[in-house]
């Protein structure tokens, strides 16, 4: 029953994303700054760090899928994006002392780096026409604010838990 | 050289990026169909969403309908003047209606491109990557939804479906840019339509852009632009937007009018997905 709560977790997580885009005030500050909840990225960043990096790598891979199906269309891009940031993140722990707020630290910085990777994807195959100055004040910032008040809430409880369930794992 | 090829973990990032282009050259190609793979895994997360987003719509409507109470009476000042307005204007198609019935029948033509079957559906979610301003809804086509139909709401026109799935649908809402999204769309001017397509949206000025109208039409501020139902699946006479100005376009052989879209594209909740009458029956006789 334990085990199937981690799956369960990253599926609430996966549909509060865009329930929140779909529910959220549809006033001004919405239509003209385009924020992207990453919290599934943020979550699965979380596992690689207080798991394992195997499980971390095979949530982003699956879950990173589920995006492209159902989202984007496109398939591959965040599936390989969310696996590979999974894999880069557990490198960068080994070098920095492993802290919450390190964690908190690294993960705005993976998703930075996402959002960049994602834009230059766009741009390559002609989706969007958005000059960079413009992505970074009505994209990257409004984006990192909305993920930045969402690990402000939830890296710490998920933090407790996720070890808790590392431990468990490991037991048996 | 030797070296670099020994490393596993480079050759694994370089086939999988080999992959990951072939993978995305794949889903840009003009796909008619999902697989039913994908097909299956939208249905599935479809129903799923489902069941989040009712409960989570009840909460947000609670506080939507608290900040509604507050405009509730200047609202309710214009709508009673309206109301008289409205009174009279649906006398008028009353008799306008039955008059083009009697005129059709004389001239025995029974379906004209205007006639539509409306295709209900609740919105269940909406891509949160927001490059492509996509929702999703949850009727497919088991319920009749077709690639390229065109959605509306009670407002106008909001865009087509992108993709549809056998419960559930991805429609592309008019403000996302995509180069092969063109809509015959006409301005309805005093003497006679004017035709153009619909090509795009600015995003800063939050308009749709109307090109390839002949130079030396004469559009006027707050004319009505509607779909015109050549070409494609949509039917005719759906409202789009009306007029916000008229601009030479690049090369000054024809115009450019910028569209101030009549459906919000933010605020949507229940959409209605529209076939057009003549495909419907078409189908019922291929079906024979």
């Amino acid at each position: 029953m334990k085990k199937l709560f981690l799956p369960f977790l990253a599926i609430v997580i996966f549909m509060s994303e865009s329930i929140l885009v779909d529910l959220w005030p549809k006033n001004e500050w919405y239509q003209d700054y385009l924020f992207a909840p990453r919290f599934l990225f943020v979550f699965i960043l979380l596992i690689t760090v207080y798991v394992t990096r195997t499980y971390g790598m095979i949530y982003g891979f699956i879950f990173g899928l589920l995006y492209d199906v159902v989202y984007t269309e496109i398939l591959g891009v965040y599936a390989f994006a969310f696996t590979l940031m999974a894999y880069v993140m557990e490198k960068a722990m080994k070098i920095f002392h492993n802290h919450l707020a390190v964690t908190c630290f690294l993960s705005m910085l993976a998703i930075m780096m996402l959002e960049f990777y994602v834009y230059g994807i766009q741009l390559l195959i002609g989706k969007t026409d958005m000059p960079i100055d413009q992505f970074n004040s009505h994209r990257l910032l409004p984006t990192l604010l909305i993920n930045v008040i969402f690990l402000f809430l939830f890296s710490y409880p998920l933090k407790q838990w996720l070890l808790k369930f590392g431990r468990d794992e490991r037991e048996e | 050289m030797p070296q670099f090829f020994l490393n596993k973990r480079l050759i694994l990032l370089l086939v999988s990026i080999i992959f990951l282009v072939a993978l995305i050259g794949f889903s840009l190609k003009d796909r008619k169909e999902l697989t039913w793979s994908e097909q299956f895994v939208k249905d599935t997360t479809g129903f799923v969403q489902l069941l989040f987003h009712k409960p989570a719509q009840l909460v947000a409507g609670f506080f939507e309908n608290v900040q509604d109470i507050k405009n509730t009476y200047k609202e309710n000042k214009i709508l009673k003047e309206r109301l008289e307005e409205y009174v009279m204007l649906e006398a008028e198609v009353q008799t306008l209606k039955k008059e083009n019935e009697e005129l059709r029948a004389i001239l025995k033509k029974k379906e004209s491109l205007r006639d539509f079957v409306a295709i209900h559906a609740t919105v269940i979610g909406r891509n949160p990557e927001r490059w492509q301003e996509t929702i999703i809804i949850n009727k497919g086509e088991q319920q009749g939804v077709k690639k390229d139909m065109a959605v509306i709401t009670p407002g106008g026109l909001i865009g087509k479906v992108q993709h549809a799935a056998q419960f559930t649908a991805t429609v592309q809402l008019l403000s996302s840019i995509d180069r092969k999204n063109f809509i015959s769309a006409y301005v309805q001017t005093k003497n006679e339509s004017v035709f153009g397509l619909i090509e795009g949206y600015d995003e800063k000025r939050k308009s749709l852009l109307l090109k390839q109208v002949p130079f030396d039409a004469k559009i006027e501020k707050k004319q009505l632009v509607m779909t015109s139902g050549l070409g494609g699946i949509f039917p005719e006479g759906l409202p789009i937007g009306e007029v916000e100005e008229v601009v030479p376009d690049q090369y000054g052989l024809t115009k450019m009018v910028y569209v101030k879209p009549a459906a919000n594209f933010y605020d949507i909740d229940d959409v209605i997905v529209v076939k057009r009458k003549i495909d419907a029956a078409q189908e019922e006789e291929e079906a024979k």
